[in-house]
């Protein structure tokens, strides 16, 4: 304890030892301060707030600087509803002890939620609405803010309070007692609360007193029918049955059971439809979404088969590719032949025969057109889309030094064969010579007369047609087109005596034949009959 | 019975959070011990 006039620590002597001041009368303050603050922690222990706050005030009004003091009526205040008056107390309470004060604590829970400070805020302004309704007579009005309230904020003493008066005024004991006793609840020994609930009490008393003499109810409640309490609220007179509150278990039980089932009509007529039509609608999106989907992987297998089948175009057409490079009549055939060909060459340059014979074997296009014999002279050599530059090189250089000299070798070699009689076999060099050196009038001459003595007219009138057509100038041209005019090839056919006998025997008339046959297609014709008989005749030379 | 009027003029407006510095302002925070020092020093002028 410190002295009150110069703040020094005071001893056990009746003075202050500092300035000399008499402590005896503020001694017994402080003591007297410190016992109402144990009468009002002790009542506040046992929830008789309201006595708290007398003790707590009193305690207060003795020693100001009971802190102690103070933030206990601080929380009682708070625990009654009345927050802002709790505050007060505790902001005074840090106002004169700043450190170390739990009023700090207390003022920082509060805050830390501000949802709770303004609802405690509203309700204290419906209050002190409710009590402004009151005071104008509005009770109706009052009431029902009352009740708001105290739903805000059921620790609002006073608006239990208040309530419970407007239900006496309005002679509701029953309710003023209800009310009044929760009250009691959080203020157990609100003195206010006991007076109201004692008139309540006295009221319900009075009622059920008079029902037995009807006195009471004629005088207050003249037009009330045994089952209803009236009463006047303002302008208004209220009718409320005497047991509206109270009621049955079997009757609350029924209740019950009719909202079971009313419940369970609601769902099967509206709220299950409902659904039924919303889980309907749902699967009709995921039944379009999967259609959709579906859409989708047809349009994309549609697409991937259309690429199977350009790729399956494509490798059909590689395969023929490789059939053109590797097969028996491709690419490396042909260059099988041109090195076998220059080989033989290289060995014997003379064997001009054989090195042609595997040049005859290339042929000079494609795979495809391989099938069609063609004639190298006629084209003017290899097709250069196919071969390159140096085979064609290599296929010219030899063809060029050894066709001249083996169609001479043919010619040669068939000229003695027919002067042997060796026709056939006249025949078939011959033949040979004739594809290497088309234009060669003597292999075409003895050729007509290698037919001619082999007893072939046909073939020998078309040799020696072509000798008088594209060979005029030669010196077989008279004696070709001589056996022409003298029939000799023609006699064994009965189309040739036909013309004998329908032409006039002239020249003139042997040289318009002559003409006749000589149309490109007919010699394209003859050619491929004469390259026909030559195997003929090599098939016969066999046979024999 | 309860006069009803009487009993109204006893409750008060609650004070609001909108008010509180002037709750806090009002508040007669005086004690005993003041007296005593007030008292006190009249003495002493007398």
């Amino acid at each position: 304890m410190r002295c009150y006039n110069c703040g020094a620590e005071l001893t056990i002597n009746p003075f202050c030892t500092n300035c000399g001041a008499d402590i005896r009368e503020y001694r017994r303050i402080i003591w007297t301060s410190n016992q109402y603050y144990n009468d009002g922690l002790t009542k506040a222990r046992v929830r008789d707030l309201s006595g708290a706050v007398v003790s707590l005030r009193a305690c207060l009004k003795l020693n100001r600087t009971n802190i102690e003091a103070r933030n206990l009526l601080g929380l009682v205040y708070f625990e009654m509803g009345e927050a802002v008056a709790a505050f007060a107390e505790w902001v005074v309470s840090k106002n004169m002890k700043p450190d170390k004060n739990v009023a700090d604590d207390f003022m920082e829970e509060i805050q830390s939620n501000p949802g709770r400070l303004d609802t405690i805020n509203h309700s204290i302004k419906k209050y002190n609405q409710a009590l402004a309704y009151a005071r104008q007579g509005s009770l109706d009005l009052s009431v029902i803010q009352l009740k708001k309230v105290l739903q805000m904020n059921p620790n609002l003493v006073v608006a239990y309070e208040l309530l419970g008066l407007l239900y006496l005024q309005a002679e509701e004991y029953n309710r003023a007692k209800r009310i009044l006793n929760q009250a009691l609840k959080i203020d157990r020994n609100n003195t206010r609360v006991l007076y109201y609930l004692k008139e309540a009490e006295e009221g319900i008393a009075q009622r059920y007193s008079g029902e037995g003499t009807g006195l009471r109810r004629r005088r207050s409640e003249p037009r009330a029918s045994t089952d209803a309490i009236t009463y006047t609220s303002g302008n208004e007179t209220i009718i409320q049955p005497v047991n509206s509150v109270e009621r049955g278990g079997s009757s609350t039980l029924l209740n019950i059971v009719i909202g079971a089932v009313i419940g369970i009509l609601l769902m099967l007529f509206l709220v299950l439809p409902a659904r039924i039509r919303s889980a309907n609608n749902e699967m009709n999106d995921q039944l379009k979404e999967v259609s959709d989907e579906l859409n989708v992987k047809n349009a994309d297998i549609e697409e991937q088969q259309k690429r199977i089948e350009a790729l399956q175009s494509e490798n059909n057409e590689l395969k023929g590719n490789i059939g053109d490079l590797a097969g028996n009549s491709g690419m490396a055939e042909r260059y099988d032949h041109l090195a076998e060909a220059a080989l033989n060459y290289i060995k014997d340059p003379n064997d001009v025969t054989g090195t042609e014979a595997m040049l005859a074997l290339i042929p000079v296009g494609s795979a495809s057109a391989n099938a069609v014999s063609l004639n190298i002279e006629s084209i003017g050599g290899l097709d250069p889309t196919i071969y390159s530059q140096a085979f064609r090189d290599l296929y010219n250089y030899l063809d060029n030094d050894v066709a001249s000299r083996a169609a001479r070798t043919y010619i040669d070699r068939g000229r003695e064969e027919f002067e042997n009689q060796q026709y056939q076999a006249a025949i078939a060099d011959l033949l040979k010579a004739t594809e290497i050196a088309p234009l060669d009038d003597e292999a075409w001459y003895y050729l007509a007369e290698s037919y001619k003595q082999a007893g072939d007219s046909v073939h020998a009138t078309q040799a020696y047609s072509r000798i008088v057509n594209e060979m005029a100038d030669s010196q077989y041209a008279d004696k070709a087109r001589s056996n022409l005019s003298n029939g000799a090839a023609a006699e064994d056919t009965g189309q040739t005596q036909e013309q004998e006998q329908t032409a006039p025997d002239t020249a003139e008339t042997t040289e318009n034949t002559a003409a006749i046959d000589t149309d490109a297609l007919a010699q394209a014709l003859a050619l491929q009959a004469l390259q026909a008989g030559a195997g003929a005749g090599e098939a016969e030379n066999g046979a024999e | 019975m309860i006069d009803f009027d009487e009993e109204l003029k006893k409750f008060h407006p609650s004070p609001e959070v909108e008010d509180a510095e002037s709750t806090i302002r009002a508040l007669d925070v005086t004690d005993m011990v003041d007296l005593i020092v007030h008292l006190e020093e009249r003495t002493i002028i007398q």
